[in-house]
């Protein structure tokens, strides 16, 4: 099999995308759409196909040298391992069942070409991050996302919130990629490589406390693309963008990129003790965060968003906690359900005639059946019903971080099991009110597209069925993700079995208390006035306010200091100065002009008398 | 030598003062001519006295270059103080300001 065929998983989309950008609006609508998906699509059959490359070893292919510059070597070098095959896969499948949605979704857009353009840019600058053994190829994918990013969300343009919520994202996410910036340049200087498996391989030789500032340099970068915290206020706001985006992007792809770096560069991550807590501790603590948040909101996206943030710290936990295999384990089967989650969203957002506050519908299952089941598929994996894959994965993470066995991870894994409560509340909740129940209001809704509906139904059964991927050996599975990352798995938890059973039970109880809770509170809701700690909630802890006080304002203040004091008063008032004292001047020495010949005549004399009075005086005193 | 060199000096530089005073004091543009023509007598005078003294020929050459240079001069100054008096009826010096600053 020919190796660099690889080359072409993420050129595809990249193929079709610039076809896209630059003869997307003079192609009939199908051939421009059907572009755009068969990129998608393409990438998805190819790594299905070059799957036997990755076993073993994988296999490392270099297209040419894209930078060179003294030490400085930077091939075009991808790396097809059994780390990057399945993320790859991932993320090409779920990509195009995403834009075979979007062709529905988009049906009644005029400039859908440059959405589509980006789209494949996007699954193009994900699938170089996935799979490049480059850092610096990394970095220009984790950018290109970003800027992907930042043009999806802010797509309805004309409307300057949804701008605004494009800027965000993208200044938000700058934060972090400073610090990833810092710490490639820092690995180069260590080790004058920037190939990924050199610098996993040669991470050992480094003194501890390198290592802790360069896995925390790595944990700020995964953070701002991750919306963890502290930089996850751009996620809520990103949902401003069409939905589709929301859902590849957001919720399935882009945001775990993050996780996948960690997961990338384990190899020097785990040396760090520190750097590990670290990154459980910002896992956890945005996993609770972040399902409080999402108890209070009333837009379906927001909803949506927030339970992302918090499954995202979920596999920061596992990473923290040193398991690979369960972080990757989560976010594949996370990707599904999400997707699965973000498109029902639209449907019902669609169904709802635009309307997006949950508090406002109720009573779609009787509009669209079929919807329902497909959104409750979603919902059980999100809130951990037994036997659903999410219900495996985020075992698996609370079972890793519950093996640790010291006082803190006892405690991470205290958060996680009651954040795992707040999820199944919050998802029934959404739930609830989305379904149930009489409609609360008179919705005009449109019929949905047949592309909208049917690309979830492959993510629904691959969301269910999720679990299979990981099975433990408990229920008589092989762990295959697990075995087959291999030496990339990090640590396996040894727990006994009657342990396992119990913290199954315990996930259990939590998932049908979780349930009964909402149910009980949200069967017959009646919206009414909001508590101040739920208003609290919706505002994501004021975390907005709270950045706004900390660093724009400040940041405010000393800008318009320096543009009023430094550069209006010092720097202008230097310089006016200077111009005004030598207009007083000249204006002074021109009056010594005065034009008259007899002045003249005497200035004459008297320098002849000056002249010669030296003269004289040199000549008398020697 | 009948006179000697110190008196040829002492005169000549008493003239050359005159005739700075007489252009520096008066406001008559024909006066201030005048008095550019002491000072050049004045200068004349010591060449004069300067060749008599190193028995060179050369100073007294020098003067009838200045006598003519002199005539030239006051050929020229004297038109302009003409063409001056007619345009603007005026030969005092303090009324030509025009390049007043």
């Amino acid at each position: 099999m020919n190796a660099s065929l690889l080359f072409l998983i993420p050129l595809l989309p990249l193929a079709c995308g610039a076809a896209n950008a630059l003869f997307g609006l003079r192609l009939p609508r199908a051939v421009s759409v059907s572009l755009a998906v068969g990129g998608a699509a393409g990438s998805a059959l190819l790594t299905f196909v070059l799957w036997p490359l990755a076993t073993g070893e994988g296999t490392t292919v270099t297209l040419y040298t894209w930078l060179e510059s003294g030490t400085l070597q930077v091939p075009v070098e991808l790396l097809f391992d059994r780390l990057s095959a399945p993320m790859a896969l991932m993320v090409s499948c779920v990509s195009t069942l995403i834009h075979l949605y979007a062709v529905g979704y988009m049906k009644d857009e005029a400039d859908y070409a440059r959405f589509f353009a980006l789209l494949n840019l996007f699954v193009f600058a994900m699938l170089t991050i996935v799979l490049s053994d480059n850092l610096l190829l990394l970095f220009l994918g984790w950018e290109g996302v970003g800027f992907c990013s930042y043009a999806l969300i802010g797509y309805w343009y004309s409307e300057t919130k949804n701008a605004n919520a494009g800027r965000k994202a993208f200044l938000v996410t700058r934060v972090g990629d400073v610090f990833l910036g810092v710490a490639l340049l820092w690995l180069f200087s260590l080790f004058g490589t920037l190939s990924i498996s050199t610098v996993n391989a040669q991470a050992g030789v480094l003194p501890a406390a390198t290592l802790t500032a360069l896995t925390l340099l790595l944990l700020g970068g995964a953070c701002g693309k991750s919306a963890q915290l502290p930089l996850m206020t751009w996620l809520p706001d990103a949902m401003a963008g069409p939905t589709p985006v929301s859902a590849l992007i957001h919720a399935a792809t882009m945001v775990t990129a993050g996780v996948y770096l960690l997961c990338r560069l384990f190899p020097l991550v785990s040396l760090s003790e520190t750097g590990l807590a670290a990154i459980a501790v910002v896992g956890a603590a945005t996993a609770l965060y972040a399902a409080t948040c999402a108890l209070a909101q009333r837009e379906i996206k927001r909803v949506l968003a927030y339970s992302t943030m918090s499954q995202v710290g979920y596999m920061f936990l596992a990473v923290g906690a040193g398991s690979v295999s369960a972080a990757m384990f989560h976010l594949l089967t996370h990707a599904f359900f999400k997707a699965l989650l973000f498109m029902a969203a639209g449907c019902v957002i669609h169904l709802a005639g635009g309307e997006n506050d949950i508090h406002a519908m109720g009573g779609l299952k009787k509009r669209s059946p079929l919807l329902f089941w497909l959104f409750l598929a979603g919902a059980l994996c999100l809130a951990g019903a037994p036997l659903s894959g999410g219900f495996f994965s985020k075992d698996g993470i609370l079972l890793a971080a519950f093996a640790q066995r010291t006082p803190l991870y006892s405690l991470l894994w205290g958060i996680g099991v009651f954040t795992a409560f707040l999820t199944a509340l919050y998802t029934f909740r959404l739930l609830y009110l989305v379904f149930a129940g009489e409609p609360r209001k008179d919705l005009h809704g449109h019929a949905l597209p047949k592309t909208m509906i049917w690309p979830l139904v492959p993510l629904a059964l691959l969301g269910l069925g999720g679990g299979l991927l990981n099975l433990p050996g408990l229920l008589g599975g092989s762990s295959w993700l697990h075995h087959f990352l291999g030496p990339l798995a990090g640590e396996s938890p040894e727990v006994s079995h009657g342990l396992e059973w119990g913290l199954w039970g315990l996930a259990t109880a939590l998932f049908a208390g979780g349930a009964l809770v909402a149910r009980a509170r949200y069967r017959r809701f009646k919206p009414g006035r909001e508590g101040a700690v739920r208003r609290f909630f919706l505002g994501g802890w004021q975390a907005d306010a709270l950045v706004a006080a900390l660093i724009l304002r400040p940041f405010a203040a000393v800008a318009y200091f320096f543009w009023k004091g430094t550069d209006d008063a010092l720097i202008n008032g230097v310089l006016d100065g200077l111009a005004r004292g030598f207009q007083g001047a000249g204006e002074r020495l021109r009056t010594l002009t005065t034009g008259r010949l007899s002045n003249y005549l005497m200035a004459m004399a008297w320098g002849t008398v000056i002249f010669l009075g030296w003269f004289l005086l040199r000549t008398l005193i020697p | 030598m009948i006179v000697p060199m110190g008196h040829i000096l002492a005169f000549s530089a008493a003239l050359f003062l005159m005739g700075l005073a007489c252009v520096l004091a008066r406001r008559n543009l024909i006066m201030i001519l005048i008095g550019v023509e002491i000072m050049l007598n004045a200068v004349g005078l010591t060449l004069v006295g300067a060749s008599a003294l190193w028995q060179a020929i050369d100073g007294q050459i020098f003067v009838i270059f200045l006598m003519a240079m002199t005539s030239a001069e006051v050929a020229i100054s004297l038109a302009m103080v003409v063409y001056l008096s007619r345009r603007r009826g005026t030969i005092t010096a303090n009324d030509f300001d025009g390049m007043k600053g």
